[in-house]
């Protein structure tokens, strides 16, 4: 590709919002709100969704884990 | 360029990057108050515990590299690097976005880098 078109290809709200409005707080969903993402920015927000709802996942499962099992015990030592 | 803006930083970004920050005006806080999250190792203990946070998983906590300050450092207008090419994904991804769309931004401009962070 020439330079040109690897330009373009960058050219997304997450690419080229620039100065004092962006940070860790709102950008991702302003590139969530983007409707035409470039490639890169479309690729990363992509795998770190689908890691963010394992994670989400596992966070519910283990609250279960947690809780559970300690309860159990305690009713085991009471009784 | 940083007046009223809060910064936290991992303890793998060096000191002169923070020492950059805090000249441009900027704060440095916890992780909780902070507007930007800086790191340079997506794998360092302090910056694993921002990728397991809620406000991560619920995104409203952004990890950017603290390569951004030194491209600003180094940019002739400081407000035209655009902060959305320094993304730092978890390390457990990186492998795999890499596959896809090739070397980070932050990977392939080491030109601009300040000599300290060598690969090591
Ligand atoms: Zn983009």
């Amino acid at each position: 590709a020439t330079d040109n078109s690897k330009l373009l290809k960058y050219r997304c709200s997450g690419c080229i919002a620039v100065g004092k409005s962006l940070n860790s707080r709102n950008f991702s969903k302003l590139l969530h709100s983007c409707s035409y993402q470039c490639d890169r920015h479309k690729v990363i927000m992509e795998t770190e969704d689908r890691y963010k709802s394992e994670l989400r996942k596992s966070l519910i499962c283990n609250k279960k884990v947690l809780l559970t099992p300690r309860r159990r015990k305690r009713l085991n030592t009471e009784s | 360029m940083f007046q009223g803006q809060r910064a936290w930083f991992c303890r793998s970004v060096s000191g002169e990057l923070q020492q950059f920050w805090v000249t441009e005006g900027g704060r440095i806080s916890v992780p909780g108050a902070a507007d930007f999250l800086f790191s340079c190792d997506a794998s360092h203990p302090d910056t694993l515990r921002i990728y397991q946070s809620l406000d991560y998983i619920e995104d409203n906590a952004t990890v950017f590299h603290a390569y951004y300050l030194s491209a600003v450092a180094n940019a002739k207008i400081k407000n035209s690097v655009a902060l959305g090419h320094f993304l730092l994904p978890p390390a457990c991804l990186q492998e795999e976005i890499r596959g896809k769309i090739g070397n980070f931004i932050w990977e392939q401009d080491q030109h601009f880098l300040i000599e300290e962070h060598n690969e090591v």
